[in-house]
């Protein structure tokens, strides 16, 4: 019975795991999987700055550090940022999979050109990052966004009605302006979303959190993982002091509720 | 009187840190300027995997979070990786300079390609990623190792004879073989070498460390810093988060 650890980028309480739980009914997958969701112990409350990805690298990083010793077989990110991943990966043999990289390689075993779906203009920035570093750029028709401030909490509840129709014609934009042949959501956090905008797109659409629970029950039906050589160890593990770390800022700050502090708009622009 | 936070990426006895700061003595630096070295309170051992990286991205944001209130006018960052300096810059708004994209960055104004020499393999994946993320893949003509575990602490002092001549002859592959025509110094921890390759070497060798502290004065004098639209504000900057992780940590 493989035991999938899937790590949640914000220390939300048990409801709002919940919601990103529900990205499992998505998908079929294999009745002996178990997939296992933990909130990070602590964080960055938005994600638009490199202040937020230090800290959401290091927060993932400590949430699944020890996934292998605790009995885990795989181990996926809940965000298409893919924070933590490179970390994590340096100190796990089992397998890691994280929805950016994965989507974005898996839209061109699909089509030749894909778009990513982002939520509001300040996630632009961090996808071109990621499109660069992969050395992708010349597959991505375009990073579009629909321009709704996002709800880490709460994702699309309450949403459905204004923000679909203005997701589908953006993506409508992608294909039929920049020559996207397939369509990635940017975000976990819009799953809800999928299934609508998959009946009504003439491209295929990636739901990244569904891909990652495949992708590691193919890895572990495969038995790859990462390439040590890309992923080396460290010489010194500090585990002891990244989990001491992390106490310590979980201490000042209990029991974040994101969607408090998440729909604020950036401030203005000095 | 215009101060400059120097970031040190490790902690290490005061003996360790003027190695560092001996830096300073290999470029004219202009009156009305002031160097301040400052180690970080935790680090990872060495910069050889990602774990390594987070944990040095985080505690050198974590030592100049502070730079702009306690009144220093710009923040240089001991390291070839650009640790913590994307996050760095998106916390302050004055220059925040990091070597690694300088160095090859300043190499392009000298030469259409560079290599970059290093200290061994374990090093490779710092400069893969900057290079990936400034698109200079076409630009690096290689990066070649001697296959020597560096010492962050006492940096090359002793090993002169043995290190520098390994060092001139990989240089000299890198020009001939690769078609080098710019060397970068692959780490700030490489400084007491400069010398000795830059009177010996047909091409530019570039210091990384003494060249942030020129562009640190440039970015002084010009009254330029970093793109906020590249660099954004956090919604919700966490220093005292940050603060409290390194509070009370051993080493």
């Amino acid at each position: 019975m493989p035991k999938i650890l899937v790590i949640v980028p914000f220390a939300l309480d048990e409801e709002g795991v919940a919601r990103r739980k529900n990205q499992l009914e998505a998908v079929c997958l294999d009745p002996q999987s178990e997939f296992h969701f933990r909130p990070v112990k602590a964080g960055p409350t938005s994600f638009m700055s490199p202040h937020d990805w230090t800290l959401m690298d290091l927060a993932i990083f400590e949430a699944g550090a020890e996934a292998q010793a605790e009995g885990y077989d795989a181990v996926c990110i809940d965000t298409m940022s893919d924070s933590g991943m490179a970390a994590l990966r340096s100190v796990l043999d089992i397998p890691v999979v994280s929805p950016g990289r994965a989507s974005m390689l898996f839209a061109l075993t699909l089509g030749s050109k894909f778009s990513i779906l982002a939520q509001w203009p300040p996630a632009i920035v961090r996808y071109k990052k990621a499109i660069a570093e992969y050395g992708l750029a010349q597959h991505c028709a375009s990073v579009r966004s629909f321009d709704i401030p996002p709800d880490f909490d709460a994702l699309l509840d309450g949403k459905q009605e204004s923000a679909f129709p203005k997701m589908l014609e953006v993506c409508l934009r992608c294909v039929e302006q920049d020559g996207a042949d397939v369509v990635c959501l940017g975000s976990t956090t819009m799953h809800q979303a999928a299934g609508w905008l998959a009946e009504r797109l003439p491209v295929p659409l990636i739901n990244p959190g569904p891909l990652t629970y495949k992708l590691v029950e193919a890895l572990l039906a495969l038995k790859l993982t990462h390439s040590r050589v890309c992923y080396p160890r460290p010489q010194v593990p500090k585990l002891s002091m990244l989990h001491a770390m992390l106490d310590a800022a979980a201490a000042l700050s209990p029991a974040m509720r994101p969607s408090a502090v998440a729909v604020k708009s950036p401030p203005p622009e000095k | 009187m215009a101060k400059v936070l120097v970031v040190v990426p490790f902690p290490m006895s005061e003996e360790n840190r003027r190695a560092r700061e001996a830096q300073l003595g290999a470029v004219q630096l202009g009156p009305g300027i002031e160097f301040h070295f400052r180690q970080v309170r935790a680090a990872p051992a060495n910069y050889t995997s990602e774990h390594d990286s987070v944990l040095a991205d985080v505690s050198i944001l974590d030592a100049c979070k502070g730079a702009q209130d306690e009144g220093y006018d710009a923040v240089c960052i001991d390291t070839m990786s650009d640790s913590g300096l994307a996050a760095a810059r998106s916390l302050l708004d004055i220059p925040v300079i990091g070597p690694g994209r300088a160095s090859m960055l300043a190499a392009l104004m000298l030469g259409e390609r560079f290599s970059i020499l290093i200290m061994w393999d374990r090093w490779r994946h710092l400069y893969r990623k900057t290079i990936a993320e400034l698109g200079l893949g076409a630009r690096c003509a290689s990066i070649r190792s001697i296959g020597i575990a560096p010492d962050n602490q006492a940096l090359l002092a002793g090993k002169e004879n043995e290190v520098f001549p390994l060092l001139l002859e990989a240089a000299r592959a890198c020009i001939e073989h690769d078609g080098a025509e710019v060397i970068l110094l692959g780490s700030t921890t490489m400084h007491q070498a400069h010398g000795y390759l830059a009177a010996r070497l047909p091409v530019p060798v570039i210091n990384p460390g003494p060249l942030t502290y020129k562009l640190a004065e440039a970015a002084l004098a010009l009254g330029l810093k970093h793109s906020r639209k590249a660099f954004p504000k956090p919604l919700v900057a966490r220093a005292g988060m940050i603060d409290a992780m390194f509070t009370n940590l051993g080493r």
